[in-house]
């Protein structure tokens, strides 16, 4: 039942975004982004030292809040997701399971060199180094730790990325993910061994969005398949 | 939107059920995960579950030289990184058998004690948001800043400075800057009013805080707990006094207590320490401008230096309790084993565990950051 609907649903936005010509719908959309970068709410992950420079950045001194930006405490409600900083693999799977819970659309921030390329931890055991190798990320903030402006300026490109999204697609790394999920998943499945999933149907998702590309399916959510349906929630390792 | 594949999973016909709280979570500090198993409201067990901020921190150290290893050493604890680096230098330079000149030991105390009052600053807008007041949190972390500002000035780091290396310390203090450090002070003591009344005092916070958490003297003893979580059991042990290091000896400061083992006695102590602190800084500007000398003793090339063969235990006060470096040197030009002994681990695990056992559900936020345990410190 429910997979039928949500065939009718993704045929209805295809066949939208095709007759756009007029020139106010444009108008509109574009009213839209500027809308939606005026109004963020952010989920800040702590996952490591970068999240100290957080407080000062929300609290009187540097208050982000006048950028329209403020903390939310659920990923359900949350349009960014901060990762502040380096992510063991036990943390990664968690910051996943976060971001897949997320609405669309939905914006991730990478602060601190960790995030970039490994940082300081380059040679250690218990941390991933990359995080866009495992989900996609519009802004990286490198720095060890970068400091409050910093962060505001993270935050005022991620900004203007998502206003001009329509004209220069740089907001909408998050389509991404739908897109190549099987390069996502492929790369989570070599960190996290190959019984790894997740409770989000990230498939369905995408054909709900009308966004299932060539890169959506492949050898590794072939994998998926083998093993999912239904997934009770015990079966999840964490 | 729920995913296709949910299913509910189906209760038992006991009372109790499970909850979990974190890792990404507001009433937790960093990023750290609790397991409770709870009937109504109450805790029937408590399971800490750590290890989300592991980065094998002491096996790191072992393939870095000696003097890389001071850049990763203040990550261990984030808020309160200074006692790292000294800890560490400490060590270095008990092995070696040279000691820092005495202007070093000297800034090197200045340093620890701005850290400890940033830190103490931090806990308590922590501790009061777990009990739904904000307001102290504001407060709290824009004091802190202008610590920050300070730390800025003279390490050239706003949180992780690396300021000390073995045998003294980086860099001379800036011109005009006990000045500065002193309009501080003075403005940290004007605002005492205002937080006694915003918080210590204020009957919405003691409410809450009054009773939460109780530790008695001797279970502290057992759990191995120090720092200010042990003083406000009333036992007045504090490294700075009782094993004295660098020029502590020198300086005259109270060591606060409280009895009561609670949550309310233990930020109390916090706040005591702080302008203990500030009475700290007072003496040291007093004191360093009539202190003239080198602030390094000289080391070899660091990219090419073997610290002697043989092992050291330093130990300092943080503002979270003991904290410890146990180092040992086969003689090459990468320590051989490293090993942190940090207060949070005793803080935030079985501490908390124990605590948390037979608290309410509201508390239990209380009591982890009333035990102002340091969650990357645990992991490392
Ligand atoms: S980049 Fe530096 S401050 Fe940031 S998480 Fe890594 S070590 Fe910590």
């Amino acid at each position: 039942m429910m997979k039928k609907e949500l065939k009718i649903k993704s045929n209805k936005t295809n066949q939208q975004k095709q007759k756009r010509t007029n020139p106010l719908a444009n108008v509109f959309d574009d009213f839209i982004d500027f809308c939606q970068s005026k109004s963020l709410f952010m989920l800040h992950y702590c996952t490591g030292c970068g999240a100290i420079e957080l407080p000062p950045a929300m609290t009187s001194r540097f208050d982000m809040e006048r950028l329209g930006i403020q903390p939310m405490v659920t990923p359900r409600q949350a349009d960014i997701l901060l990762v502040t900083g380096y992510v063991s693999v036990k943390t990664l799977k968690r910051v996943i399971l976060t971001y897949e819970q997320m609405q669309a659309p939905k914006y991730v921030i990478g602060i601190c060199s960790c995030t970039v390329n490994g940082g300081m931890y380059w040679q250690s055991y218990a941390t991933a180094k990359k995080l866009n190798e495992y989900m996609p990320v519009d802004v990286y903030i490198a720095g060890c730790m970068p400091r409050p402006e910093a962060v505001l300026e993270g935050l005022n490109r991620l900004k203007n990325n998502i206003k001009n999204d329509r004209k220069e697609q740089k907001g909408s790394a998050w389509k991404d993910y739908y897109k190549n999920y099987d390069y996502y998943l492929g790369n989570q499945q070599n960190l996290f061994g190959k019984e790894w999933q997740t409770p989000v149907d990230v498939i369905a998702e995408a054909k709900l969005y009308g966004l299932e590309g060539e890169g959506t399916y492949g050898e590794n959510t072939k994998k998926l398949k083998m093993v999912q349906h239904p997934l009770l929630p015990q079966e999840m390792k964490l | 939107m729920r995913p296709e594949n949910y299913q509910a999973v189906p209760l038992g016909d006991s009372n109790e059920y499970e909850i979990f709280i974190g890792p990404n979570h507001p009433g937790i500090e960093g990023n750290y995960a609790l397991k409770l198993i709870l009937d109504g409201d109450t805790v029937v067990k408590g399971t800490t579950d750590a290890g989300y901020l592991h980065r094998g921190f002491e096996k790191l150290m072992e393939g870095r030289l000696w003097i890389q290893n001071l850049a990763i050493v203040p990550r261990i604890c984030v808020p309160d990184p200074a006692p790292m680096e000294v800890s560490y230098s400490l060590a270095v330079e008990e092995i070696m058998g040279i000691d820092a000149p005495i202007r070093a030991q000297w800034i090197r105390v200045l340093q620890l004690e701005l850290s400890r009052i940033a830190a103490h600053l931090f806990t308590f807008g922590g501790h009061a948001a777990t009990t739904g007041m904000y307001t102290p949190m504001y407060w709290g972390v824009a004091d802190r800043d202008l610590v920050l500002d300070l730390f800025e000035d003279f390490t050239g780091g706003r949180v992780y400075s690396i300021y000390n290396i073995p045998g003294g310390v980086r860099r001379e203090l800036p011109e005009g800057f006990l000045e500065k450090l002193s309009h501080l002070l003075d403005y940290l003591e004007s605002r005492q009013n205002d937080y006694d009344n915003l918080l210590f005092t204020n009957q919405i916070f003691v409410q809450r805080a009054k009773g939460v958490g109780v530790l008695s003297k001797e279970d502290a003893l057992e759990y191995g707990v120090t720092g200010p979580n042990l003083r406000a059991c009333g036992l007045a042990f504090d490294v700075r006094r009782d094993d004295p290091y660098l020029i502590y000896d020198q300086l005259e400061f109270d060591i606060p207590t409280q009895q009561k083992g609670d949550a309310w006695s233990r930020i109390l102590v916090r706040r005591d320490e702080l302008f203990q602190s500030i009475h700290i800084l007072r003496q040291v500007i007093a004191k360093l401008p009539s202190i003239k000398g080198p602030i390094r003793t000289a080391i070899p090339n660091p990219l090419s230096w073997n610290v002697p063969a043989g092992e050291a235990y330093a130990r300092v006060e943080s503002s979270k309790g003991e904290l410890a470096y146990y180092v040992v040197s086969d003689g090459g030009d990468k320590p051989y084993r490293v090993h942190v002994r940090g207060p949070s681990s005793m803080h935030a695990v079985q501490t908390l565990e124990f605590l948390a056992k037979g608290a309410r559900i509201e508390d239990v936020a209380q009591i982890m950051f009333s035990l102002d345990a340091c969650p990357p410190e645990v992991d490392r």
